[in-house]
């Protein structure tokens, strides 16, 4: 049966209210009008729907978006007109575009022209006949107006995020009872995606990891970071007693990600060590959320997670991040502890409404590791950690 | 030299095009083999792959070699980063990239078009995807081993989908039928979410929370990927059994179906197959979809997938075409009960 949930979400109050932070953020910027490829974007900024599907079919059937800073109605163009919105104009609505050649790509650079003959042109991303379509017309990137608008979730987005955290952890709760010696990662896969449309996801969108890890680095495939090797591709191979299993997975509701994160050993209860490391990444959880609140930088957040494991390795990944925010995309601003630098982390300052998946690594080279994940609202006063992890298993 | 590689180089060198950098998961499975994460929906151009034609080697964004074939070794990859500085060094010390002139991408961002530009000044950007579509067009013998596993695959989990039909169910249960059994199959990678959607005026592919009702018509169109080759099929199932008038529908759409396959053959124009009244769609099969134009003609060794709507009944099959005409891959029943 499909979750049910008590929290008030207005989806028409939320398209109105992201519309409003867009066009004030591209008016920030004296962007004039701004054209969409990109999905995630698209459905920022119009809550268009299309189809979760592989690369290959989202590109050639892209939706299409464009903004424009008076404020007026998006233009959008699609070939899933099933996905949208109530409110979206039939003069508005458009058939889908093939923006791989010349005659799709001119269509659309003429009704950028016709909506904005003059002003600055912002474009996420451009197909190669898009771009020649628009010679002599200078375009800039809107990552940064993109990035600010998006950055502060209103109360119906993170409703969403709640809801897509919520169903994800309940389909986790059924997948994670198949877990035995023997058992596949493709077989938790197909179970995985069954009980998530099952309680309602509206899509699945990253290839579901169920990756299990070596006890060293050494041992496991080779890294070009020297760092521990993840995410990898799920494979048919049948997972041993207690290997030890680095979960990680995504899931859409109303065009927000989840992202579930754990560490389950097969067929065995956690020994001492594990349980140590699923303390450690749970003392600096409740260090960084302890920390979180307006006003903190991601430099703050970083120097508290390296306090916490002070002397040993560095509590993240070197080629991911302390933390990641999540929205329409599954990785977004905020970012913490990239490779960008302290100098960088130090520019980046929490507000309220800002959504950040924390998922810190404990490894101890030899004897494997620990990695989950938890999402944490910043509010106006500290934080809300939206994600409900279960650790019955690394209790008593 | 895998024959993917020696194919694409030798277009290159035909086409003038001194080194590929490409964003499109597609492209850089299809050049390189490499197994990589699967992400659903569009992504920003990054160059995720880089092939030069001067040395013939191929380089690959990815922190491991896992997933990467054998032929292309660890100093042919470079690390992910979040530093668009950082991914700008790493591809400008690709070995020969410093010379090319003509560099063929399959996407641009206006800011990784900035940072290409500073690295690369002398060099001229062209159209990469219209280049890689027909190079990964004509399918060899094991491209339709790996098209003919994925449309087994397919069909195994469209018929336990439409084993499920039945009063009650809803549309979004149907998809999860559809990936349960993908998974149980050994596969995790759906080539689109199954559009399992009761029949109304125009074909859905996103389901909702409708629950089948007797009576209603529903259509089940769902593909997989199998190591990348795509699959795929659509069926129509009555819920409870067809009434007269569904069945003759059904007898329709299936004749319509028969008679726009045997349509696909050599150098039948794709706007004029797309123009049938009953056909619905027309798309290149490969690693993924794989786009035709509307102004180009079929060849043989082209794999396509052709989907019919006669009153409601909607049915698609996966066709290879041959000099002696149209062989179709699909072998599942066409009937709606």
């Amino acid at each position: 049966m499909t979750l049910t949930f008590d929290g008030p979400l207005d989806l028409a109050r939320m398209r109105r209210e992201r519309h409003a932070r867009l066009v004030a953020s591209m008016r920030e910027d004296g962007i004039d009008a701004l054209l969409l490829l990109g999905q995630a974007n698209i459905a920022y900024a119009t809550g268009l729907r299309v189809p979760a599907s592989d690369q290959n079919l989202a590109i050639h059937r892209r939706p299409v978006a464009l903004v424009t800073a008076d404020g007026a109605v998006p233009h959008v163009w699609t070939w899933y007109p099933e996905g949208a919105p109530a409110e979206l104009a039939p003069d508005h609505l458009h058939a889908g575009l093939s923006l791989e050649f010349d005659a799709g790509a001119r269509t659309l650079a003429s009704a950028v022209h016709d909506a904005c003959p003059t002003g600055t042109l912002a474009v996420d991303e451009l197909t190669m006949p898009l771009r020649a379509a628009l010679t002599g017309r200078p375009v800039t990137d809107p990552s940064v107006c993109l990035g600010r608008a998006k950055l502060e979730k209103t109360p119906d987005e993170l409703e969403c995020i709640r809801r897509a955290q919520a169903i994800n952890e309940a389909a986790i709760a059924d997948v994670k009872a198949m877990v035995r010696p023997g058992v596949r990662g493709t077989e938790l896969t197909g179970r995985f995606l069954e009980r998530i449309f099952a309680l309602g996801a509206s899509a699945n969108t990253v290839d579901p990891i169920w990756q299990a890890m070596p006890a060293s680095i050494a041992e496991g495939p080779f890294s070009m970071t020297g760092d521990v090797v993840f995410p990898l591709c799920t494979t048919a191979e049948p997972f041993e007693r207690g290997a030890v299993v680095w979960v990680d997975n995504g899931i859409n509701y109303e065009g927000y990600g989840s992202d579930y994160g754990h560490t389950w050993i097969v067929g065995e209860a956690p020994d001492a060590v594990k349980r140590d490391q699923c303390a450690r990444y749970r003392a600096v959880v409740d260090a960084v959320v302890e920390a979180i609140r307006p006003g903190v930088s991601a430099r703050d957040l970083t120097r508290v997670a390296q306090q916490v494991e002070a002397g040993r390795r560095t509590p993240w990944l070197a080629h991911f991040y302390l933390a990641h925010g999540i929205g329409t995309d599954s990785a977004e601003p905020p970012f913490v502890g990239t490779d960008l630098g302290d100098d960088f982390d130090e520019t980046v300052v929490l507000t309220p409404g800002n959504v950040l998946v924390l998922e810190p690594v404990i490894w101890d080279d030899g004897q494997s590791g620990f990695r989950a994940e938890d999402i944490v609202a910043v509010t106006d006063t500290g934080a809300e950690v939206l994600s409900n992890l279960e650790y019955s298993d690394y209790e008593g | 030299m895998p024959e993917h590689l020696g194919r694409t180089l030798s277009a290159m060198a035909d086409a003038g095009i001194d080194a590929l950098i490409l964003g499109r998961e597609g492209n850089a499975r299809f050049v390189s083999g490499a197994e990589r994460l699967a992400l659903a929906g569009t992504r920003p151009f990054s160059p995720g792959c880089v092939i030069v034609r001067s040395t013939g080697r191929i380089h690959l964004m990815s922190i491991t070699d896992a997933g990467i074939p054998a032929d292309i070794g660890p100093d042919q990859l470079y690390s992910i980063s979040w530093n668009p500085m950082t991914i700008a060094g790493n591809v400008a010390a690709i070995p020969g990239l410093a010379e090319v002139t003509t560099i063929g991408v399959d996407g641009m961002t206006p800011m990784m078009e900035a940072i290409l530009t500073g690295i690369l000044p002398d060099s001229t950007l062209v159209d990469g995807e219209a280049f890689l579509r027909e190079v990964r067009r004509p399918k060899s013998a094991g491209d339709l081993d790996g098209i003919r596993r994925a449309v087994t695959a397919a069909e195994a989990c469209l018929a336990a989908t439409a084993a499920a039909v039945a009063p009650g169910i809803t549309e979004r249960a149907l998809l999860g039928r559809f990936e349960a059994t993908m998974g149980r199959l050994g596969i995790t990678t759906p080539a689109f979410e199954a559009a399992t959607c009761v029949a109304g005026t125009s074909p859905r592919s996103i389901v909702d929370d409708r629950e089948l009702r007797k009576g209603d018509l529903v259509h089940l169109r769902g593909g997989v990927l199998v190591d990348g080759w795509e699959g795929r099929l659509t069926r129509t199932r009555a819920v409870d059994g067809a009434t007269g008038p569904q069945q003759a529908a059904a007898e329709r759409a299936a004749t319509a179906l028969g008679e726009a396959v045997a349509a696909c053959r050599p150098g039948e124009v794709i706007a004029e197959l797309r123009a049938r009244p009953e056909v619905v769609d027309l798309a290149g099969v490969g690693l993924g979809h794989e786009e035709l134009a509307d102004d180009d003609a079929l060849r043989p060794a082209d794999v396509v997938f052709v989907e019919v709507l006669v009153d409601q009944v909607l049915l698609g099959d996966v066709v290879h075409v041959t000099e002696s005409g149209p062989e179709i891959l699909t072998t599942s029943p066409v009937d709606i009960t």
